[in-house]
């Protein structure tokens, strides 16, 4: 089997899988609501005010530094897999990316960017 | 032949090493299934509700709720040496939607009384209610005392009740497997919906 | 002492001064706060225990208050008043700082008002419960109180009154609120696996840091003292190890030495160097379950398993002596229950080197580790003063640099005839109380190593009468829990029925000592900070 048959197949039964365990789950199981199964759960205390209100800022940088790096691991996979035949000129390739990448970095941690304030 | 088959039910429950005869309390499971037979419901379990129910009684997972001193003794029941890893419950979650038993233990007090009850009520089905110790049980040695709920089964309906204060941990394996043997009763394709109970009282719905 | 005496007398002409167990003087409710300023500044900076009190015809309150250099000087201030509508007191918690705790306590039971006091809400009842549960002429009929159906708004949570005299006399009383509308406040629930317990916090939260923290006490209120206003002296035994479960057998310790002292009762040696070592052996206990959920809080599910691994043995040692684990049920007035088992001293002796085995195993395991020593290093200090004023005793206490064992100030039981250090570390961080754990765990083995062989032979319970009677009186006994400073007042009419029983907690010191140390600490320093700090909640709510 060639890699592209492979893959349908892979993601057919992925689908499967996952709708299968979904759905038998919905038909079979004993179901029961009540007023408190749809408050949302404080150890056992009722929340307090509204949850849509100014948070601090510094969630947003922690999010946006997180996903420039996740982004970043997810684009360094392909190329460790098919490394060996793209030889030295990717190797370079891929160092000049980090490279960039690693200033970002940089810049961050002096900004201060990388500690809680 | 009814009768034949309601003692090949309750020999047929198999807990692990454990004989059916040497559990004290065979009488109650049988009554409980005369009693399900009464209210229309078939007990005679299928292939398929036998899997089912052995993969559900073995992997039961508690809620983590301890107020008192029995909390310690479940502590010890989850350590090392008396180890509910070996039954599948190990897996304690915080989370009551991810629970499956909570297990009562410590005295519930007046102030607790409401909080305990709104996590019952966010437990996802099925769920069940092991009752340790006597202060769950019936207030214990301060049922005297002017805020200690008399026992729990005043609050929320209780599965299983295990005795002493606090039960020793292999009380407390032995409460669990007489849990196991209940679930593993159940046919859980007929297993009841409970109504819906609206904020004003009101109840839609009900056993299908 | 004479000082003092001369010095109230000064402050207050009229006090009545009496030299029963400590040095007591009455004085009226106008010359409290004098008396208690001038005693504050003669160092009289420990408030021990402050105990509401129903004497039928009037209502008050006892001070127990020592210096904190010097606390075999107890001295004990009383004070009343006679009107049972509207019972006032002046306030003394800006004086005592953890009076603010006691007083709200005294409120709860008694309904005493304490004029100035800047958070007059109940303690442990909630607000809308009908009645005053420690008075005499209290009307316990459950259809008043029935079991709440619904918890309480964030409204009656949050709402502070505070009482003050106006310039006619009159008690005016002002409310205000807590948390403002915008502040972001979140449950730290009653379930919860990292209290310990059934506490409920309220943390104010910016972002991950804390702003405030108010702590809700009363989940696990089982009215303990007032149950033992209607049992017997062997019966109240019974419920003092269900108060502190991890150190039950000193809690059961203490009112077991109050009764004695009380009635007279001369307990055999054999008894106290026995009681002495399982005392020991339950702190040991108590550290171990202390530390083992510590560091499952962090996270380290093994240090976890690994303390209570060990902590069944000490388990083991008990159930084959006294027959229970957790609840030993050991000691009686007079002496022990029963002689202990033959081969308990063996079994000691083998466990000693384990353990010594098994600290050196923690060490490796947990201490030098990079992630845990960063999470407890640089958090959660307290200074001395601050400990001293908020009544913070016990390893924590000692952490912070204060030397207050009680085992060194006032010897019971056969502490005097052992050789050991307490071990006092003087920053007072998190770190310094964990290690202190650990090292006191090495001196309790140091202790139970000089007695087990020793143990003398002159039979395990004095004669007592088939009906314990305490003469009349007051009485106070002071044992070294593993937590702290634990306290039964005894307060006696000669009946076999206690007057008042009240246990100084000392997890309620430990407890309130959070919202200063966790001052603009990160959430997840809370956990670390709470799980140093080792409190057992029915302790706090009795």
């Amino acid at each position: 089997m060639s890699s592209g048959e492979i893959f349908i197949v892979v993601l057919i039964t992925a689908i499967i899988l996952v709708s299968a365990a979904l759905v038998i789950a919905m038909l079979i199981s004993p179901r029961s609501t009540n007023a408190q199964k749809g408050e949302p759960y404080e150890c056992g205390i009722p929340t307090r005010g509204t949850s849509w209100m100014q948070f601090k800022v510094g969630y947003y940088l922690f999010a946006i530094l997180f996903l420039m790096f996740d982004v970043e691991t997810v684009l360094l996979f392909p190329w460790a897999v098919i490394m060996k035949s793209l030889g030295t000129i990717g190797l370079f390739s891929v160092l000049f990316f980090l490279f960039i990448l690693v200033l970002g970095l940089a810049y961050a941690w002096k900004k201060g960017a990388l500690e809680w304030k | 032949m009814e009768e034949r088959s309601v003692r090949m039910e309750v020999k047929d429950i198999y807990i692990r090493n454990m004989k059916t005869e040497d559990f004290n309390d065979n009488e109650y499971l049988e009554k409980y299934i005369a009693e399900l037979r009464q209210n229309g419901m078939n007990v005679i379990c299928e292939k398929l509700d036998d899997v089912i129910n052995w993969g559900r009684s073995n992997s039961v997972w508690p809620f983590t709720f301890a107020t008192s001193c029995c909390g310690i003794e479940f502590m010890c029941v989850a350590a090392a040496r008396n180890d509910f890893a070996r039954f599948g419950w190990e897996v304690t979650r915080n989370s009551p939607r991810q629970a499956d038993v909570i297990f009562v233990s410590g005295t519930i007090v007046h102030k607790m009384a409401p909080v305990l009850k709104r996590l019952y009520d966010q437990m996802a089905e099925p769920k069940y209610v092991i009752a340790i110790g006597s202060c769950s049980i019936s207030g214990g040695p301060f049922k005297d005392s002017y805020h200690v709920v008399k026992g729990v089964d005043q609050i929320i309906p209780v599965d299983v009740y295990v005795p002493g204060c606090p039960p020793r941990p292999e009380a407390m394996l032995y409460g669990m497997m007489q849990l196991q043997r209940k679930i593993k009763l159940e046919n859980f394709f007929k297993l009841p919906n409970k109504p819906t109970i609206t904020d004003d009282g009101k109840t839609e719905g009900g056993n299908k | 002492m004479e000082n003092i005496q001369k010095y109230i007398l000064s402050l207050a002409p009229d006090a009545k001064i009496e030299e029963a167990q400590y040095l007591t003087a009455t004085i009226a409710p106008e010359s409290l706060r004098k008396v208690a300023l001038g005693l504050k500044e003669k160092g009289f900076d420990y408030l021990m225990c402050l105990t509401g009190m129903d004497y039928k015809d009037s209502l008050g309150v006892i001070y127990h208050i020592a210096p904190s250099d010097d606390e075999k000087n107890v001295v004990v201030l009383k004070t009343g008043t006679p009107d049972r509508e509207t019972p006032t007191l002046p306030t003394v918690s800006d004086i005592w700082e953890i009076a603010n705790f006691y007083e709200r306590e005294v409120h709860d039971f008694y309904g005493i008002i304490f004029i100035n006091h800047p958070d007059m809400r109940k303690l442990f009842l909630r607000e809308d419960w009908k009645g005053f549960p420690f008075r005499k002429d209290y009307d316990a009929d459950p259809a008043i109180n029935p079991i709440p159906e619904k918890i309480p708004s964030c409204e009656s949570f949050e709402t502070v009154p505070t009482y003050s005299i106006n310039a006619d006399g009159k008690l005016v009383k002002t409310e205000s609120t807590l948390f403002d509308r915008k502040e972001y406040v979140v449950n730290f629930g009653p379930q919860h696996p990292s209290t310990h317990g059934v506490l409920h916090l309220r943390v104010s939260l910016e972002g991950e840091i804390i702003k405030h923290i108010d702590p809700n006490f009363g989940y696990i209120h089982r009215g303990v003292e007032k149950l033992c206003e209607s049992m017997t002296y062997p019966q109240m035994l019974y419920l003092t190890e269900r108060l502190d479960y991890l150190c039950g057998t000193m809690n059961r310790h203490a009112l077991c030495m109050c009764v004695e002292k009380a009635a007279g009762i001369q307990v055999p040696m054999r008894a106290q160097y026995v009681r002495t070592i399982i005392d020991e052996l339950t702190r040991i206990a108590s550290h171990l379950i202390g530390w083992a959920c510590m560091c499952n809080d962090m996270g380290s599910i093994t240090a976890f398993i690994y303390g209570m691994r060990d902590r069944e043995k000490i388990m083991d040692i008990y159930e084959e002596t006294t027959g229970g684990r957790l609840m030993v049920n050991y000691y009686v007035v007079g002496g022990l229950a029963d002689d202990i088992h033959p081969n308990f001293q063996n079994r000691v002796k083998e466990f000693i080197p384990y353990m010594r085995k098994m600290i050196k195993e923690y060490h490796v395991l947990f201490t030098g580790n990079p992630i845990a020593y960063g999470r407890m290093k640089n958090i959660g200090f307290l200074p001395k003063e601050k400990a001293v004023a908020l009544g913070v005793t016990g390893p924590s206490g000692r952490a912070s640099g204060w030397a207050c064992d009680v085992r060194k100030i006032e010897p019971y039981a056969a502490y005097d005839k052992v050789n050991f250090e307490e071990v006092v570390h003087p920053t007072g961080g998190t770190f310094d109380r964990y290690m202190i754990r650990l090292e006191e765990i090495e001196q309790s083995l140091r202790i139970i190593e000089q007695l087990i062989d020793n143990i003398p032979d002159d039979g395990f319970r004095a004669k007592v009468p088939a009906i314990i009677k305490v003469p009349a009186g007051e009485y106070y006994q002071r044992v070294e829990n593993a937590r702290g400073d634990f306290g039964v007042y005894l307060n006696s009419t000669g009946d076999k029925n206690p007057y008042r029983v009240k246990f100084r907690s000392p997890c309620l010191s430990l407890i309130t000592a959070l919202d200063p140390l966790c001052d603009e600490e990160k959430i997840a320093d809370l956990i670390m900070i709470s799980g140093s700090l080792d409190y057992v909640i029915p302790c706090v709510d009795r």
